[in-house]
């Protein structure tokens, strides 16, 4: 089952566009479901992600304006439990402990959160955090070197590969880090 | 090679108009045919009978009367031509036997001319003549010259036509095709020319001659008819064009003007707009390129019913087409493929010029029409020419001028074909910074009306999306913006009552997303404004500024934030190179005010929410790039910020969300003194216990307790033990005063989780004994709380909250500063 992981898209207000080389990667039918960490701003950036994937998932970001996206969300895919928030509610931003405390709230194995820009993902508390980082690396105030990426997660019964997407240069980059329930 | 006869022609079904405007019903055309047919096969196996018998003149005299069938009147043209076919085959064996036995009859070329009626004579002699000449060649010349001239003894249009027919197929292959002959009597290729020239514009006469007989009333019969026939006409034109002698020379003096002459003077519609397609079609493309002059001139002279239009669409589109083929096989350069000497474009450009002065009579949208061949011929042929295709707008636009025409209505044909024009300029060169070069490309969008100039603006902008194309100075930021000023503005001819959009707000959904969705466009497209240099970045955007800013708030929402992030990103640019320009501080600064005059545009729009946004942003970008004064401006920028928030936003979930934001904002910027930190610490925790509901004055006042803790005080974390957990006790104290019992048992919980955050990372004065006050509380509430999803999600959270205490009482983590000990868990 492939998940796709973005968000902080920050279209129209910080970029123009996706990276052509994420767009050619994003192909229809190939993925089941998306969690969008927020931050996608326009129909459109929704219609695009509508036509990558039926199952769109969204919460909303410091920057959405459309006020059906919930604040939070937890989406149940295989045997796991997975928690979506943007994070812009979470101080101080991306502490791991602070991100915990929404982890318990929301009672989930894996955690995705964005909002820091920043890809990250790691296992804290025998549970799974992930922050996809900017998709369109966006603009951030607080770090000028933003990296576009993405993440890709093969769920299988237990366990989860992840897959990052990370456009360094002009070349993308792949990593895999993989996670097992207990 | 005639349309009708192939099988698809015989097998189309009867149509009943037809059958009731013809004087013979179809019925009555197959009986009349059978009849004809069968009395011609009868002839022909007497005739047949009498060769194997070289019994001649019986034979010829069966001939003539089987040719006589062709003399009739009642057959349609489709129902003559089998009769002729059926006939002419018949005749061939007369042929075969005649070349065979000539010799010793050598009188037949006058025998046959005894035949009684002139269509059999004439067949005869033909059939006759082509043996003479076959046999000996010195006739030729003589014999076809009579041949020629003899047939103009049938005048008759469908007899006429197919007699010459019959000469054109017969003499096929021995037309003289040499320059200079052996002897002068058998003819050469001008002899050629001047018998095809001359059965040509007998048979044209004929052609032209039917439009003319027989009731007005049938002329949409007889038009079908003759368009049945042209493909006899038209044989003539591809004869001459097979005479391999015929050099460019003699196309050019003799057989190109031979025709023009017949097919200008013949001055009926349908053979004009015919043979000129033909010409285009049957001679090769070099004798093309150097006779443009005299063919153009002759379009400017044809009748007023003619479609010159396409007659010239088809000549360019053939050129275009020849070049790009020629310049593929050769694999030279384009332009080198149409020999230099041959202005095209110029020849093509004066002589549309001259027609569209001529034909007073051609439709506007065929004017524009042939100025898209132009264009798409200069495109294709000189690509670089980024002039010619500027001089074909330019007489677009003229042309338009002079007709006094402006605001051009989308729903005209008209507009379908400007819009054409100007989009293949587009999809052309797929960049726009060709596109403003264009001098004349703007004065003829400024004749469309405002819902055509807006879909090609949206056009250009998609187009500089697709392919990306960097605006890099201020001055093509300027053009384009002003191209694309529909987009930017309202319609200003409209008054606000009768505008859909008055003040740029879509009038139902379809129209608002729609709206939306192009602002959108117009909103990435400043993304593409991207200069290297600094300042020309901000040059660019004040120009966008200045553009943008009058599009009234449904506009400015979208288009304004985009300038914010540009220019916020522009000045940590300037930080960055700081050290080669000294005046780094001061455009940081101005940079800076032109983000708050921007904002402030936004919150004057009535968009609290996004300037308020747009401000704590602000905020972090003043607070990291740290020029003169950026506290003060930081300042200024958190306490408009709370401004807006105290007074335009009051719906209460708003209300939380924004002073959420306003706190985590704060708590990551180090730039403030204290005299400045204070004030804002004090007013976000009072902000935050003003909330109107409880549980958003309790989460809100928990939340301020990070400003105490992790929050800054002169660059280092403050850790304020005190404050902090006053922040705790008073979320605590909110909490107790909630009524439903479930939300205050979730609050404990957050509550709970908060001491805990806080305890762990070493705050002191919270005890263990606080934490165990906390768990009894919820130990006690929790049980009586009726079953819901919700009190499932409290039992969850809480069941973790206790398994996250448990592995920490369990942890023999040497890191853990504090100790759980004594934590009662049940």
């Amino acid at each position: 089952m492939l998940v796709l992981v973005l968000g902080d898209l920050h279209i129209p207000h910080r970029c123009s566009s996706l990276p052509a080389k994420f767009k050619k990667l994003l192909v229809p039918g190939r993925i089941h479901h998306i969690l969008a960490t927020g931050n996608i701003c326009t129909k459109e950036s929704y219609d695009y992600l509508k036509s990558l994937a039926n199952d769109v998932h969204i919460v909303r970001g410091d920057f959405d304006e459309n006020l059906s996206y919930p604040e939070q969300k937890v989406v149940t895919v295989g045997q796991f439990r997975i928690g979506l928030c943007h994070g812009h509610q979470v101080v101080p931003r991306g502490d791991p402990e602070a991100l915990s405390l929404i982890q318990r709230q929301l009672d989930v194995d894996i955690l995705i959160t964005g909002h820091t820009y920043k890809f990250e993902a790691y296992e804290h508390g025998n549970k799974f955090y992930i922050n996809p980082g900017s998709a369109t690396g966006a603009f951030n105030p607080l770090d000028t070197n933003v990296v576009p990426s993405f993440v890709l997660m093969d769920i299988q019964s237990t366990t989860v590969v992840t897959y990052v997407y990370q456009l360094i240069g002009d070349e993308v980059k792949v990593e895999r880090i993989e996670y097992k329930k207990i | 090679m005639y349309p009708w006869s192939s099988s698809s022609y015989s097998g189309q079904a009867p149509n009943s108009v037809d059958a009731r405007t013809m004087p013979n019903g179809l019925d009555d055309q197959e009986k009349l045919l059978a009849e004809a047919v069968g009395a011609a096969r009868k002839q022909a196996f007497q005739m047949n009978h009498f060769l194997d018998k070289e019994r001649m003149l019986d034979a010829l005299k069966c001939a003539s009367t089987m040719l006589s069938e062709l003399r009739t009147s009642l057959l349609s043209p489709k129902s003559y031509y089998e009769l002729y076919m059926a006939v002419t085959n018949e005749l061939c064996h007369m042929e075969i036997y005649l070349s065979e036995k000539s010799n010793k009859e050598t009188d037949l070329y006058e025998l046959v001319q005894y035949s009684h009626t002139i269509v059999p004579r004439l067949y005869l002699l033909i059939t006759v003549g082509i043996v003479y000449i076959k046999n000996d060649s010195t006739l030729k010349r003589s014999i076809l010259k009579d041949l020629v001239e003899m047939c103009r003894g049938v005048q008759h249009p469908l007899r006429g036509l197919f007699l010459r027919n019959y000469l054109l197929q017969c003499t096929r292959n021995i037309l003289p095709d040499v320059l200079v002959a052996d002897n002068e009597h058998e003819g050469n290729v001008y002899d050629a020319i001047d018998f095809v020239l001359t059965n040509f514009a007998e048979m044209n006469k004929l052609w032209v001659r039917m439009q003319h007989q027989g009731h007005s009333s049938e002329k949409t019969r007889r038009e079908k008819e003759r368009e049945e026939l042209k493909i006899l006409v038209g044989t003539n034109l591809v004869r001459l064009s097979q005479l391999e002698s015929a050099t460019l020379e003699t196309y050019q003096r003799l057989i190109l003007p031979g025709i023009l002459e017949q097919v200008v003077s013949c001055r009926d519609a349908i053979a004009q707009e015919y043979l000129m397609e033909c010409i285009i079609q049957v001679f090769p493309d070099e004798f093309h390129l150097q006779t443009l002059d005299p063919f153009l001139k002759s379009c400017a002279q044809l009748e007023t019913g003619v479609n010159v239009k396409n007659i010239i669409i088809s000549l360019i589109e053939r050129l275009a087409a020849y070049n790009q083929r020629s310049g593929k096989s050769s694999g030279n350069a384009i332009d080198a493929i149409i020999p230099a000497e041959v202005e095209l474009f110029e020849v093509f450009s004066v002589q549309v010029a001259n027609i569209v002065q001529t034909r007073m009579d051609m439709p506007l949208e065929d004017t524009i029409s042939l100025q898209v061949a132009l264009l798409s011929l200069a495109q294709k042929v000189y690509p670089d020419r980024v002039d010619y295709v500027d001089k074909v707008l330019g007489t677009t636009a003229q042309i338009l001028q002079r007709m006094n025409m402006n605001n051009i209505s989308h729903l005209l044909s008209v507009n379908q074909e400007l819009s054409r024009l100007l989009r293949i300029c587009i999809d052309f060169y797929n960049n726009a910074l060709t596109i403003i070069q264009l001098h004349n490309f703007c004065p003829l969008l400024e004749t469309f009306d405002y819902t055509s100039r807006k879909s090609l603006a949206l056009y250009l902008v998609m187009n500089i999306l697709e392919n990306e194309t960097t605006v890099s100075t201020a001055d093509q930021a300027d053009s384009l913006l002003t191209i694309i000023t529909p987009l930017i503005k309202d319609d200003e001819t409209l008054t606000n009552k009768d505008n859909p959009l008055g003040g740029g707000s879509g009038s139902n959904s379809t129209d608002a997303e729609e709206f939306a969705e192009e602002q959108g466009v117009v909103a990435r497209f400043i993304h593409l404004l991207r200069s290297d240099e600094p300042d020309m970045q901000y040059k660019m955007l004040q120009t966008a500024r200045k553009h943008l800013g009058n599009g009234g708030g449904q506009r400015l929402k979208h288009v304004l934030p985009p300038l914010v992030f540009a220019a916020y990103q522009l000045a940590f640019k300037y930080k960055a190179i700081a050290e080669q320009d000294e005046n780094w501080d001061k455009k940081c600064q101005k940079i800076i005010q032109y983000c708050h005059s921007t904002i402030s545009a936004l919150a004057k729009a009535d968009l609290p929410d996004l300037a308020l946004r747009l401000y704590l942003q602000g905020a972090l970008v003043i607070g990291e790039i740290r020029y003169t004064n950026h506290e003060t401006v930081a300042y200024e920028f958190m306490t408009q910020a709370f401004s807006l928030y105290e007074d335009e936003i009051s719906d209460s979930k708003a209300q939380l969300a924004a002073i959420t934001l306003i706190m985590s904002t704060f708590e990551q910027m180090s730039c403030f003194g204290e005299e400045n930190a204070e004030p804002l610490r004090t007013n976000c925790a009072l902000a935050a216990s003003k909330l109107l509901k409880k549980p958003d004055q309790c989460r809100g006042v928990v939340a301020c307790a990070s400003l105490f803790w992790s929050g800054k005080k002169n660059g280092e974390e403050m850790r304020d033990e005190k404050r902090t957990l006053d922040c705790l006790k008073k979320g605590a104290r909110i909490a107790s005063q909630c009524l439903d019992a479930g939300v205050q048992v979730q609050l404990y919980v957050e509550l709970l989780n908060h001491y805990l955050f806080y305890f762990e990372r070493g705050n002191s004065l919270i005890t263990v004994a606080m934490l165990n006050q906390l768990i009894a509380k919820v130990n006690e509430e929790l049980p009586n709380l009726e079953p819901s999803e919700e009190t499932k999600q409290i039992e969850s959270h809480y069941k973790n909250t206790i398994a996250h205490l448990r592995s920490r009482m369990e942890s023999n983590d040497a890191n853990l500063e504090v100790s759980f000990a004594g934590i009662t868990l049940n």
